[in-house]
């Protein structure tokens, strides 16, 4: 017995006894450094969910103005902003409706909280109105002009690019510069109030595209010309050329 | 609101095209770029000193223990980037309490304790134990103690502790390839397993990153060679620099297929990402993927080398060329990194836009701390060396042959 002890190499005596101790120590150490109720629920601690619980509540939303403010409400559904939040412009405002005297909302009457939503950027969606604000009436602020519960623009938009910023501005570098919009798209006048209801044409086939491309058209452009009988007859010519930017090289 | 608008504003300038809004800031910064590159030297060098102790590759013994303690004292170092990063460095303990098998980052922390604890704590102790204990006798007071303790108050000299030792060594290093492997395997695969970004995901990652990482420990170590001997009074031994830089070139061929391989496949399968990838090469990336990390990186130390080896070059001139060889190395894998965790994050999800990397000079993500970091390693090699006199053995067999001890 004593011979077969003795035999071991004197290093890994003294290893197992390093890599006892660190084990032991581990496993002693361990359960004391484990928070409570860790693994009951899951890879957390239980008590994280309650402190999830005990946080303050910041913002209150929307149908919680209802019952103090219901002109504003009101006013805010009926138009263009009905989609945002009370809170988005006024701040959080949970300690307002505990006590309204105490905790006043702020009022973003400034020219930069608007732009954060309303500055033109190429991938905001088509007909989501856009202003450049540096050129947008850029000595007054913008609630001088527009009410912000509902927003409608003091004067009905001149222009298309009002509403159809990267369009106007992708056109204006293109071969197509010189077309005007209704030219391709009827619009009806009051879609620029109600867009969503009363839509403007769209070309509907080659053949509008031929008017000027045709071979034999008789439009006196200088357009160039293509076979409309031969030229991928297979599809609308949309689908290749992008008509507000067309490219053909 | 207000804040957040002003400081992303001004990074907006850079962004071009279209990114999603929590794509315009970096969330990994340079210090997780230090991250991949330190323990890539770790590896490497582990690797080079196991080549002397597995496959027998004599002329490499001067470099043996310099790599094993090389390795050690950037190991140690290895995590500080990711606790400065990650902040709480006092939580991270806790990973180890709680082991989560369903993260893959979590479980680094164990790759990492097997690989320090297992692999290089205990080559190093059976390697220098004879020379702990002798060491031990040899001086008194604290320093006595000092030995006593890291060898564990070990005392056997016999011939057959001693032969046992080697076959430890041995059999650890066994061990230890496939753990050099799966240490910076694991890096890589921590990048390669995110599928939601082209530029990392690819089961190839892994791979690329281990013998970039093979590269750069070698090159690591031709330089502290280079640097150290002169230092200590001694002759640069041109058998093992040749060998060194034959090694050197070999695994560099093997990394730079490697990454050829990738590049073919990524543009062959021309997925999606394909045009934005191309565009991130192009533009934001141009000078240091294009020029530092293929031409200076990779390129010209390959011819460099392959000229030395074809034409015959005098010693010195030699010594020369394969020093810049290898920092120009050194500065080709540190933009390998750089290109992978920075340039996985240029570009946006939405594949229609790039942003910019702005690097901070202060603070706890910024140079200051990177270059401080990325000294820390040489200090801790200097105080080890120190301790440890990993010559000892050699000068005392060339200055009195054949002592009693
Ligand atoms: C319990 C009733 C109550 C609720 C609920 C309430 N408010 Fe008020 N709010 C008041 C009162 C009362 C005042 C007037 C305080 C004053 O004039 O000093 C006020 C004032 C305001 C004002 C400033 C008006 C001004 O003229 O100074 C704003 C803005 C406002 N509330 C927004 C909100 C919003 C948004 C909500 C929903 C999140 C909300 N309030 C919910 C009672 C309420
Ligand atoms: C688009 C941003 C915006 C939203 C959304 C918004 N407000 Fe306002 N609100 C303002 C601004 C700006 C003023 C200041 C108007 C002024 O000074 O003429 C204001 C003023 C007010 C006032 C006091 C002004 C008055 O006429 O008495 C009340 C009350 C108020 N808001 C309540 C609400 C409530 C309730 C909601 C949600 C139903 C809401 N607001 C949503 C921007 C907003
Ligand atoms: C949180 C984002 C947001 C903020 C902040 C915001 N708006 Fe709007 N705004 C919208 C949305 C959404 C619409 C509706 C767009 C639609 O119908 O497609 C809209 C519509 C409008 C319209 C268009 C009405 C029309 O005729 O088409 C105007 C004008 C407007 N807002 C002005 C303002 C002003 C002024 C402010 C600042 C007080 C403001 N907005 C702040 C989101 C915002
Ligand atoms: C001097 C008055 C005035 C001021 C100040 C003003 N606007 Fe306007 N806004 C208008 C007029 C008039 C239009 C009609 C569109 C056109 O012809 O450009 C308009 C149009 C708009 C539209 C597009 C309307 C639509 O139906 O799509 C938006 C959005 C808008 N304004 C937002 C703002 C914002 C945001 C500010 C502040 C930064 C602001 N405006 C300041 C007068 C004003
Ligand atoms: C007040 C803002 C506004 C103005 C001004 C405006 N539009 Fe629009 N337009 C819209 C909106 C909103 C849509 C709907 C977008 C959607 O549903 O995707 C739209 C849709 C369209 C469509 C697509 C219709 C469809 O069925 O897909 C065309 C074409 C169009 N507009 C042309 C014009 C032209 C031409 C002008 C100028 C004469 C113009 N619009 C002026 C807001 C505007
Ligand atoms: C050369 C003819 C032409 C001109 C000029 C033209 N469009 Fe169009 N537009 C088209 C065609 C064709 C389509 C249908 C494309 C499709 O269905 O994919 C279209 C589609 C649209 C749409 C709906 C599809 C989309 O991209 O969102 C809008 C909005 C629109 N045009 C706005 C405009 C505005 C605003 C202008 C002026 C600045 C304009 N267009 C000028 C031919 C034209
Ligand atoms: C009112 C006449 C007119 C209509 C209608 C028209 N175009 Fe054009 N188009 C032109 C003119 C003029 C040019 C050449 C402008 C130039 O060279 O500066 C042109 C150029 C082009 C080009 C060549 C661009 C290039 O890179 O050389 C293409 C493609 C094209 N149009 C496609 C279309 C399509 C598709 C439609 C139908 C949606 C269409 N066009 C409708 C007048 C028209
Ligand atoms: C299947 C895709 C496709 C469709 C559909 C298509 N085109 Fe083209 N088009 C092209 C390509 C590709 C070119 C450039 C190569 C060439 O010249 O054939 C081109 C060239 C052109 C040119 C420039 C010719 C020149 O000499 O510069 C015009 C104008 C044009 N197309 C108009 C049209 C019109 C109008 C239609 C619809 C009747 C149409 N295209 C439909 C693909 C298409």
């Amino acid at each position: 017995m004593n011979n077969w002890i003795s035999k071991i190499p004197e290093q890994i005596k003294l290893l197992a006894v390093v890599v006892t101790v660190i084990i032991t120590a581990f496993l002693i150490v361990r359960p004391m450094l484990i928070p409570a109720g860790f693994g009951e629920q899951g890879h957390f601690r239980s008590g994280a969910l309650n402190d999830a619980v005990a946080v303050q509540f910041k913002y209150a939303g929307k149908a919680s103005c209802v019952e103090c403010h219901d002109d504003m409400t009101d006013m805010l559904a009926g138009g263009y902003h009905k989609k945002l939040s009370c809170e988005v412009c006024h701040g959080p405002l949970a300690g307002h409706i505990d006590d309204p005297d105490e905790n006043t909302p702020s009022f973003p009457r400034e020219r930069t909280l608007c732009p954060v939503c309303h500055e033109y950027l190429s991938s905001r969606p088509t007909g989501f109105p856009q202003i450049v604000s540096q050129s947008h009436n850029s000595l007054k602020a913008c609630i001088s002009c527009h009410e912000p519960h509902d927003p409608v623009p003091p004067d009905v938009p001149s222009q298309c690019s009002a509403c159809h910023g990267e369009i106007s501005r992708s056109k204006a570098v293109s071969h197509h510069v010189d077309i005007e919009c209704e030219f391709c798209h009827t619009t009806p006048e009051l879609h620029k109030t109600s867009p969503r209801q009363y839509r403007p044409s769209k070309p509907q086939n080659r053949e509008f595209c031929g008017q000027c491309h045709t071979k034999n058209s008789k439009h006196n452009t200088k357009a160039p010309r293509i076979d409309l009988a031969t030229h991928e007859t297979r599809y609308d010519c949309w689908q290749c050329h992008y008509p507000h930017l067309p490219e053909a090289r | 609101m207000e804040e957040i608008v002003q400081h992303l504003t001004p990074l907006l300038d850079q962004v071009t095209g279209y990114i999603y809004p929590n794509e315009i800031e970096l969330h990994w910064g340079l210090l997780v770029v230090i991250y991949p590159y330190l323990t890539g030297l770790v590896a490497g060098a582990f690797i080079l000193a196991s080549l002397v102790k597995v496959f027998n590759v004599k002329e490499l013994q001067p470099t043996y223990r310099l790599s094993l303690l090389t390795a050690l004292a950037f190991i140690v170092i290895a995590p500080l980037p990711l606790l400065a990063h990650l902040g709480h460095p006092e939580k991270s303990f806790e990973i180890f309490l709680t082991p989560n098998v369903n993260s893959a980052m979590a479980m680094f922390g164990f790759v990492y304790a097997w690989y320090l604890m297992a692999v290089l704590l205990l080559e190093l102790w059976f390697d220098f134990r004879q020379d702990l204990v002798t060491m031990a006798n040899e001086s008194k007071g604290f320093k006595r103690l000092f030995y006593r303790t890291i060898s564990l108050f070990s005392k056997d000299l016999s011939e057959k502790a001693i032969a046992f030792d080697h076959k430890a060594v041995r059999v650890i290093t066994i061990i230890g390839i496939p753990s050099a492997f799966l240490l910076h395997g694991y890096v890589g695969f921590l990048f390669g397993s995110i599928k939601a970004n082209p530029w990392w995901s690819s089961v190839l990652i892994p791979i690329v990153f281990l013998f970039s990482a093979i590269v750069s420990g070698v090159a690591l170590v031709i330089l502290l060679y280079m640097v150290i001997t002169p230092l200590r009074n001694k002759v640069v031994d041109m058998l093992c620099l040749d060998k060194l830089a034959s090694y050197l070139f070999y695994i560099m061929i093997v990394d730079f297929s490697l990454e050829i391989l990738d590049f073919i496949h990524r543009v062959y399968e021309s997925e999606e990402s394909i045009s934005i990838l191309a565009s991130l090469v192009q533009n934001k990336l141009f000078s240091s993927l294009v020029i530092m990390q293929v031409l200076m990186g990779m390129i010209l130390p390959l011819f460099t080398i392959a000229a030395v080896k074809t034409f015959k070059v005098p010693a010195d001139l030699r010594k020369l060329l394969y020093f810049i060889s290898a920092i120009l190395v050194q500065v080709g894998i540190f933009s390998t990194r750089w290109n992978v965790v920075i340039g996985g994050q240029l570009f946006s999800k939405s594949f229609m836009g790039l942003t910019t990397y702005k690097m901070t000079f202060f603070g706890l993500e910024g140079l200051l701390v990177s270059i401080g970091l990325l000294i820390m390693p040489f200090i801790i090699l200097w105080i080890l060396i120190k301790i440890l006199d990993p010559w000892r053995s050699e000068d005392a067999a060339l200055s009195t042959p054949t002592t009693g001890q």
